[in-house]
């Protein structure tokens, strides 16, 4: 199994940083203000995530709310919140998703891919095989966005 | 020109759009490819002037797609908007001739300083 531990929460910030310049925040007004504790606390209800395998094992989640989804969606969209329909946040979480794993993927080993993304909604997935070893939690526009990333655990074994 | 934008997200293809838009290019004449293997028929019946694509499709990878329109014989302006960015995925994109390689996320000044040369 491929070492992880250079990939720091630093380099979750600065992807979010750039999705944040780019499509949810391009004035500068609404940052994911930070939230270090109680993190477990942040209820999520909307998920979506990236499976990377080869060279390194594991699973990138982008979490949030309905209320986030739908700001995020307009955001993305250039639409009211009053227009925003199911099919448009499962977009744009699942985009979100595939942005920030891509991007994680470019901080990996070489020899990495990395799935189409999944959306799912309701209770947070959970990976029996596999552990968080990198997580960056924040509140947007006063709603939670918790981007995890789950590592298999193993010799390189993927049970997810 | 008309342009194909090539990626399964519904949503970043709407983006494209936009940042084409904002960078100044407007115009052109927009078709749309839901995966790779659509955008390689597309650009046999649609006769576009550049490919704007996605890397990771169903059914074709952009890269895919790139390959077997230049073993065709097609040499249609095409480069890629990805997510993924390593060494190795720019230099197979560059040996397939793509001829640039965007990260997303990107600006509308990324996309003004790739396509300003080729849309003019």
């Amino acid at each position: 199994m491929s070492d992880v531990a250079a990939l720091r929460v630093e380099d979750l910030q600065e992807i979010v940083e750039q999705v944040w310049s780019s499509y949810l925040d391009p004035e500068g007004i609404e940052p994911l203000i930070p939230v270090y504790d109680d993190i477990d606390a942040m209820k999520t209800d909307m998920h979506a995530s990236v499976s990377i395998t080869g060279t390194w094992h594991g699973h990138v989640v982008v979490a949030c709310n309905e209320p986030a989804a739908k700001n995020c969606s307009a955001a993305f969209l250039a639409m009211e919140v009053e227009e925003v329909g199911e099919a448009d946040m499962m977009d744009v979480l699942g985009e979100l998703a595939n942005i920030v794993g891509g991007n994680v993927k470019s901080m990996l080993p070489p020899g990495c891919f990395v799935s189409l993304p999944t959306v799912v909604t309701g209770e947070a997935p959970h990976y029996p095989s596999a552990e968080p070893v990198c997580q960056l939690a924040g509140h947007w526009m006063g709603d939670p966005f918790v981007i995890t990333m789950w590592q298999s655990r193993g010799d390189g074994g993927d049970a997810a | 020109m008309k342009i194909l934008i090539a990626d399964d997200s519904r949503v970043m293809r709407q983006i494209v759009t936009r940042t084409l838009r904002q960078a100044g290019f407007d115009g052109h004449d927009l078709v749309e490819a839901q995966d790779g293997k659509q955008a390689f028929d597309m650009v046999q019946s649609e006769k576009p002037d550049l490919v704007i694509s996605d890397w990771n499709m169903p059914e074709m990878t952009g890269v895919e797609c790139l390959r077997q329109l230049r073993a065709n014989g097609n040499n249609v302006k095409f480069g890629f908007v990805t997510s993924e960015c390593t060494p190795e995925m720019m230099k197979q994109a560059e040996d397939a001739g793509a001829e640039f390689f965007i990260i997303k996320p990107f600006t509308a000044e990324r996309f003004d300083e790739v396509f300003s040369p080729i849309l003019g």
